[in-house]
């Protein structure tokens, strides 16, 4: 029997992924060992880090990225949306457990049965190599296949990596986005919990996925995720992430950082299908160095949140490294999707793709915001930028921001980009053969976004799929 | 052809302290690293605005810039951190007489 609360909630979120409310935006009763009160401030920083009893460095790091993060203004540019952010109105730090378990048995059991609904243990047995679930700010489970662990493969918590691996923690932490790169790194820098640890030893090839799911299930809470990947020579990992949270009338805000580390001849594959629900501000830094004969993949779907900003970055620091950034993102009402990437070619021989597909319907805005930088001396390097965009409606909105610097005569770079909109002509054509308009529609925006979903491995392509067709529902006619 | 270049007397650089010299249109800034005198260019090669305002690790020998936060070595150059990935220039250092001296060319 639904309650006037939960028709309230489904009227709110008419014409968009439409069961997301049952599927992900349920929430569960806050059971929790500690939850800090709104707002941030220097003693709750240095509450965090007394809280998981870290180094002095790390608490040193932490009042520095605070200072930081009060210094800095807001950016202006981007989404006006950005100024709807209320920094006062979050919780910065909740504690759902005590220690991060590697048996779903010992996960408590509200938190366990969340992890159940969304089929992360069922995903786990099937398909994946090691699971990372976080809750709130902390990790609850973490797990990585015995096989892998023998080769010497680490993947956990950060914050347990921080407790059992510091030196290796400390050598590459913040190496790739400093404090004070933007406000955002500087906030998460200062309140970072979670996330996860990835080292691969040389020449190990993780075959299956690692997988870590983020879940927010407090209102108005502030998840800051902190992740390193190391894939050491020759190695190779795949990384997927995934995320919800359930549907409240405000906001909370989701701002991790993630660095990546390609040694020579490794390659890192991450993938992202971000869904969370429509009141999460998505903020998040992503980059990557990849070394000599490295690449770097960054798969990014984006279908969830009020406002994602995210723009994954590979730096070609050697020698025919390769970058890759394929991005969907799909904005329906009061949605803005401004997502991109940026490559940077920084040494010669260097090659990289972007590929970016944005969807807008329903009043929905996306933008593609991408930078190409080829540095001096990056001679002979190779790029190609695709950014294609299409409005299913009249009210809907694209924009496309690219900048692309050149610092060296011969190089191949090539952008192309379109816009187009669902016409009359492809439809017609498609309900000639039978087809309702519905599915035409379907059809055409799947036709549209095929070319990075294959890229998916099957299950996330199959999960996907029907994202998409949840967010076209009603849409047409 | 190399230059040198006077910067000022070594009791006004003490420890930790940076002095500016301006040389053929480029800034170098000279800092005392606990005792090691080094001089490198004050250009951030992200942005190319000034990285002598930033935070100097005197124990790493080390300045932050300002803006972005990457971190340069600064007895070569080099970044250490993004978002900075090209080096900038180092310039040797002498002293001769209580006074500070770079070599330039």
């Amino acid at each position: 029997m639904a309650t006037p609360d939960v028709i309230a909630e489904q009227d709110a979120l008419k014409g968009i992924n439409a069961d997301y409310t049952e599927r992900y935006g349920f929430h569960d009763a806050e059971n929790y060992l500690f939850k800090a009160p709104k707002g941030l401030t220097r003693e709750l920083v240095a509450k965090i880090s007394e809280f998981k009893s870290e180094p002095e460095w790390m608490l040193e790091f932490r009042l520095k990225a605070y200072d930081y993060f009060m210094a800095r203004p807001m950016p202006t540019w981007g989404s006006p949306m950005l100024a709807e952010v209320d920094f006062d109105d979050i919780h910065y730090f909740v504690r759902a457990s005590d220690k991060s378990e590697r048996s779903w048995d010992d996960v408590p059991d509200d938190v366990k049965k969340t992890f159940d609904r969304l089929g992360i243990p069922e995903a786990e047995r099937k398909f994946l190599a090691g699971v990372g679930a976080q809750y709130e700010s902390e990790s609850v489970y973490h797990q990585v296949n015995e096989a892998l662990e023998a080769q010497g493969v680490i993947f956990m918590d950060m914050d347990t990596a921080l407790r059992e691996h510091e030196d290796l923690v400390r050598e590459h932490f913040a190496t790739i986005i400093p404090p004070n790169d933007n406000k955002l790194a500087a906030l998460n820098s200062a309140v970072w919990s979670g996330g996860s640890f990835v080292y691969v030893p040389p020449g190990v090839q993780v075959e299956m996925p690692l997988q870590a799911y983020f879940r927010i299930n407090t209102e108005n809470m502030g998840q800051f995720e902190r992740t390193i990947i190391i894939a050491d020579e020759g190695s190779y990992v795949h990384y997927v992430e995934g995320c919800t949270a359930p549907t409240y009338s405000s906001d909370s805000l989701h701002s991790a950082v993630v660095e990546l580390i390609a040694k020579p001849g490794a390659r890192i594959r991450y993938t992202t299908v971000q869904n969370w629900s429509n009141n999460v501000f998505n903020l998040v830094t992503k980059r990557a160095v990849a070394e000599t004969d490295a690449t770097v993949e960054w798969v990014d779907c984006n279908l969830g949140s009020k406002l994602t900003m995210k723009y994954p970055s590979v730096y070609l620091m050697g020698e025919r490294a390769h970058g890759e950034i394929l991005s969907i993102a799909f904005a329906g009402t009061g949605q803005h999707q401004d997502a991109g990437g940026k490559i940077v070619h920084a040494a010669p021989n260097t090659t990289s793709n972007i590929f970016a597909k944005s969807i807008s319907k329903d009043g929905g805005r996306s933008s593609y915001r991408g930078l190409l930088e080829v540095a001096k001396g990056a001679h002979g390097s190779k790029s190609k930028v695709v950014c294609d965009a299409l409005l299913l409606d009249e009210t809907s909105r694209s924009d496309t921001y690219p900048t692309i610097r050149i610092g060296e005569d011969d190089v191949n770079v090539g952008h192309e980009a379109t816009v187009s909109k669902v016409g009359d002509e492809q439809m017609f054509y498609l309900q000639s053969h039978g087809i309702s308009e519905e599915e035409a529609g379907k059809l055409i925006v799947n036709g549209f976004i095929e070319p990075i979903v294959k890229e998916l491995p099957m299950e996330y392509a199959v999960e996907m799929n029907r994202l998409i067709e949840l967010q076209m529902e009603g849409s047409i006619g | 052809m190399s230059e040198s270049i006077e910067v000022c007397r070594e009791d006004e650089l003490p420890p930790g302290a940076i002095r500016l010299v301006e040389w053929d249109e480029i800034e170098i800034m000279v800092v005392n690293c606990g005792g090691e005198l080094l001089a490198m260019e004050d250009r951030c090669s992200h942005d190319d605005g000034s990285l002598a305002e930033g935070d100097v690790d005197v124990a790493a020998c080390t300045v932050e810039c300002p803006r972005h936060g990457a971190i340069f070595d600064l007895r070569t150059g080099i970044p250490k951190t993004l978002p900075a990935y090209v080096p900038v220039e180092s310039f040797p250092v002498t002293v001769a007489d209580g006074v500070v001296r770079i070599e330039v060319d």
